[in-house]
């Protein structure tokens, strides 16, 4: 087994995650099924570290497994309200089937985009994986209303960018470094955010005239 | 010789289908801490069946009693070219192929969903219509499955596909091959009619397959249940033989092979009712609605596999 | 002297701790005072040469942006004293309102002085990461769903300039700004790095596929953010657009970059018509200033030079806008157009501002945009025809009459009584007015910053 179809067996996991992650409508599987692609591509990193002899795989699938196999979704899951197992996505904009496979067009439209724009450059087919797994992941954004799906897909996409890295010379640990430093902000910063969606009794203005639910300000 | 294995096979088809059926119910209750019937039950069920007398609604047409033993004889065409015994053709085996073989099988649904409307029974039309709607969106799937496996082996044919991976590794443990039968284990939830789909209580309001034979009684009961398990039979042999274990299957005529290979088969079913019955046990049945997700899934598998062979086969370099 | 480099950064950053002291008022004074110095320490920087080294890459172009931040942020930090007396509902305290503002700047500045194009990518993440709150302080529903939108819209796009990233490094392998400008030839893979990387930070700029987060946030942001936002936040994600076209000056590149501005423009300037709301407007408006400077960029040779006075212009005109927004905001309650009149009457100062600063950020004669649009037209006659030209300047004619016609509604109108405190106070507007109005006459000192730097 080679590195090779090791990276094409993580990368079509995570395809298959994030259809599942589609499917699912309650919001803490989707967290749960995030944790398990990160603890994958950071297993997957920390192996590939370990066979190649780099420390510095070996730092950035620990770092992985840290920050975004279990940081992220406990914290992702503490800031759903009470009744965690309970939350929901009460709307969606689409049905869950034409969601699902709409997620599959994108992994394809991925596909034959990367084929023909970026093959060429790139030199390794394998690299259509990661770009299907960051459509998936935008999809996932534009797909659902609830936040914190919303940011769990924008975390897929990292994830894919992680992924599309790793057929590249390693970028500097210092950039590295800094992407998941932003990466936690975002989650931090979102993780208020959400809060304040979720709760919106009890800290909006009594006398808004604005009807709530009512977003058609924020239109065009 | 061929024409002898036919017939062996054609028999352990017909006998030890009913036989699978048992089981599974009673290792699902044995999983309940119950007792559970005999293993024996269906073919109890079936010979009590045959000794009583046929009721036909008066508004049927001729069609509704020429229907059982149509689909009866279109399983006992599939089990004549399927690799169940042997992985190698048998006298009737260069009939069909994959293909051929999924439009048999989806003949039979036909013909079972055309008498289903003619017996004018409401639940029967109810259950029409949803086997229907499921079966349009699971056949292309299985017809995807298809093309895939096609893919793997340059064949259709169920024998060739099977040589293909028993012989070669590489297939066997590539991706392409691992999403086609998680794909194909799916659709068989659904053609077997298992549990996120379909559950056996006597509901009607969950009811698909079921309640399509309704109507039916006597003889003709019986013919519908016992093609019903060699349906079952037949796809899970399918499931089993060619996709997920495809082992052992003797692929030249060697007597003690031939002799054991029967037992093994039946391990394999075992394995796979085992499977069935902690299904059956653990999750809990979709909304109809909900199938239509659960079916888009199973597609997506399916396509899946042709994205891997896709962005595998050209390799490239890596680094 | 190499440290002189890093004042702007750390003084602002030691203005935002220090606001953590929890002493009444403190904050404003720290704020006040670091941004007083942030604006010394770059004017310092501009008379010194260019620095390369320890991480820095600062050029003309950067002096010029962070004189452009520190002049805004002392702007910003004098409004916002008064400004935030006005939000009742506040998210949060005064002195964590000046963090996040000092941090938002911080960030800023670190983006344009920095020499790694991963690090770029960095400061401009952390711009989302310290000014998403901001947006927020004004606690309601419709200003929280805005965040989200900033939030998820924002990080989504600077994805893809991350992949522009790693396409960059794939190409070069060195993600140094200083070794990138110098080296060799452009090889296809990094064209394919600068075109996501456009896409990818035009979203933080407001450029045309994913630009729908930008009216929301002006909209609900307090009037010193959305001022902040418009004015520096989006020149800073051009400014990373502009190292991508350098580093990459292919004709490819450079269509693309044309293509985005040119239907940013459109759609911005179409959009302009359908808006009920003065905030809205003007974002739109920022749209639109933004899809010209890219074209300016992507065109290169005095279209840059152009894009730069209208970007400096802008800065200082929107800024004078938006906080004059929060003056009406304040006097009259409400965000929507109609049912704001005759400010010129109970207002003034802030009427007669508003409408000069209408005027300035469409592009009208006196001012620096008019000069900035005349030089990227010229040089876009010269590259695409007559044709092409003639349509973007219609659709900028559009986007003026839109714009004005309804600042003058709003201006100059039957009077009725505001329902909010009236608050004529426009002495910062005014100043950022005055300096929107003087960059005509910078603009040989523009030219001069410029001259290393134009892209060719």
């Amino acid at each position: 087994m080679t590195l090779n179809s090791i990276f094409v067996l993580v990368g079509f996991i995570q395809i298959a995650l994030v259809t599942f992650m589609q499917w699912q409508t309650y919001i803490s599987s989707v967290i749960k099924t995030f944790s398990i692609g990160s603890y994958v591509l950071a297993a997957f990193l920390l192996a590939a570290g370990y066979v190649g002899h780099e420390p510095y795989l070996i730092a950035l699938g620990g770092l992985t497994a840290v920050i975004r196999a279990w940081f992220i979704p406990s914290f992702l899951s503490r800031m759903l309200r009470r009744d965690r197992w309970r939350a929901r996505e009460i709307k969606p904009v689409l049905g869950i089937a034409s969601t699902i496979i709409l997620s599959l067009l994108f992994a394809v439209f991925g596909y034959v985009i990367y084929a023909w724009t970026m093959y060429d450059y790139v030199h390794s087919a394998l690299g259509a994986i990661p770009v299907a797994l960051f459509l998936q992941g935008a999809f996932l954004i534009i797909s659902r209303r609830t936040p914190t799906t919303q940011l769990i897909g924008y975390l897929v996409m990292e994830n894919a960018l992680y992924l599309f890295g790793f057929l590249f010379p390693e970028l500097p640990f210092v950039v590295e470094a800094g992407v998941v430093l932003d990466v936690i902000g975002t989650i931090m910063i979102s993780g208020v955010i959400v809060r304040l969606k979720e709760e919106p009794a009890q800290n909006a203005d009594v006398d808004d005239s604005t009807p709530r639910e009512d977003f058609t300000e924020l239109r065009g | 010789m061929l024409l002898a294995l036919s017939l062996l096979q054609l028999l352990y088809v017909l006998l030890l289908a009913p036989l699978a059926a048992g089981i599974l119910v009673k290792i699902e209750e044995v999983l309940e801490s119950k007792k559970g019937p005999s293993v024996f039950q269906p073919y109890y069920d079936l010979a009590k069946l045959f000794r009583k007398e046929s009721l036909v609604p008066t508004v049927a047409s001729p069609f509704f009693m020429v229907a059982p033993y149509l689909t009866f004889a279109f399983y006992l065409l599939l089990t004549l070219v399927l690799p169940i015994i042997t992985a190698f053709p048998l006298t009737f085996g260069p009939v069909v192929d994959f293909i051929g073989g999924g439009l048999v099988f989806g003949a039979a649904a036909t013909v079972k969903k055309l008498a289903a409307i003619d017996s004018r029974n409401n639940y029967s039309h109810l259950g029409t219509s949803r086997a229907a709607s499921v079966g349009a969106l699971s056949e292309p799937i299985m017809l995807l499955i298809f093309i895939m496996l096609g893919v793997i082996s340059q064949t259709n044919n169920p024998y060739v596909i099977n040589n293909v991976l028993q012989t070669s590794g590489a297939w066997y443990g590539s991706l392409v091959h691992w999403f086609v039968t998680i794909a194909f284990f799916m659709v068989l939830i659904v053609e077997t009619g298992k549990l996120p789909i379909e559950s056996h209580t006597m509901g009607e309001l969950g009811m698909i397959d079921q309640s399509m034979e309704m109507e039916y009684s006597g003889r003709e009961l019986a013919l519908y249940k016992w093609g019903g398990y060699m349906k079952h039979f037949l796809l899970m042999n399918v499931f089993m033989n060619v996709l997920a274990v495809p082992f052992l299957v003797p692929m030249t005529p060697s007597t003690t092979a031939l002799l054991v290979y029967p037992v093994i088969n039946f391990i394999k079913i075992l394995a796979l009712l085992i499977v069935f019955a902690l299904l059956n046990e653990s999750v809990s049945k979709y909304r109809l609605f909900r199938i239509f997700d659960y079916v888009s899934v199973t597609f997506v598998f399916a396509f899946l596999a042709a994205l891997v062979f896709f962005t595998t086969r050209t390799g490239g370099g890596f680094r | 002297m190499i440290w002189i480099y890093y004042l702007p950064v750390v003084l602002s950053g030691i203005g935002g701790l220090l606001c953590l002291v929890p002493r009444t008022r403190f904050e404003e004074d720290v704020s006040i005072i670091a941004s007083f110095a942030a604006l010394a320490s770059s004017i310092l920087i501009a008379f010194l040469p260019n620095a390369t080294s320890f991480g820095l890459y600062v050029d003309g172009f950067s002096k010029l942006m962070q004189i452009m931040i520190s002049a805004v942020y002392v702007l910003t930090v004098i409004f916002s004293i008064h400004y935030l007396e006005h939000i009742e509902n506040k998210l949060f305290q005064a002195n964590l309102y000046f963090l996040l503002l000092n941090l938002f700047v911080v960030s800023m500045f670190f983006t344009v002085m920095v020499d790694n194009v991963g690090l770029l990518w960095v400061g401009v993440e952390a711009t989302t990461v310290t000014s998403a709150l901001l947006i927020a302080t004004d606690n309601n529903e419709l200003a929280v769903e805005a965040t989200w939108r900033y939030i998820i819209i924002v990080s989504t796009g600077l994805t893809i300039s991350l992949l522009a990233t790693i396409f960059i490094y794939g190409g070069f392998h060195t993600l140094s700004l200083d070794a990138l400008l110098r080296a060799p030839q452009a090889t296809k893979i990094v064209s394919v790095g600068a075109l996501l990387g456009i896409i990818g930070y035009g979203t933080k700029g407001g450029i045309f596929p994913m630009h729908t987060w930008l009216p929301d946030a002006h909209g609900r942001a307090p009037a010193p953010i959305s001022a902040m936002f418009s004015a520096i936040l989006l020149p800073v994600a051009l400014y990373t657009i502009v190292r991508f076209v350098q580093i990459v000056p292919m004709q490819s590149v450079r269509n693309f970059a044309v293509v985005l501005g040119s239907l940013s423009v459109i759609v911005a300037s179409l959009m302009t018509f359908s808006q009920r709301q003065y905030k809205r407007m003007f974002a739109y408006s920022s749209i639109e200033n933004m899809g010209v400077a890219l074209i300016g960029i992507a065109l290169g040779g005095n279209a840059f030079i152009g894009s730069v006075i209208i970007i400096l212009t802008h800065a200082f005109a929107k800024s004078a806008a938006f906080f004059l927004t929060g003056n009406i905001l304040a006097a009259y309650r409400t965000n929507t157009i109609k049912d704001v009149k005759a400010v010129s009457r109970t207002m003034p100062l802030t009427g007669y501002s508003l409408f000069f600063a209408g005027l300035a950020v469409t592009g009208a004669p006196p001012f620096g945009t008019f000069f900035g649009e005349i030089l990227i037209m010229t040089r876009m006659l010269q590259v695409y025809g007559v044709w092409f030209t003639l349509v973007i300047a219609s659709f900028l004619v559009v986007a003026f009459v839109g714009l004005n016609y309804r600042v003058i509604r709003m201006v100059f109108s039957e009077p009725v009584e505001p329902s909010g405190k009236m608050d004529d106070n426009a002495t910062v507007p005014i100043i950022s007015l005055v300096i929107a109005f003087s960059m005509v006459f910078l603009t040989p000192v523009v030219y001069f910053f410029l001259k290393g730097v134009v892209v060719r």
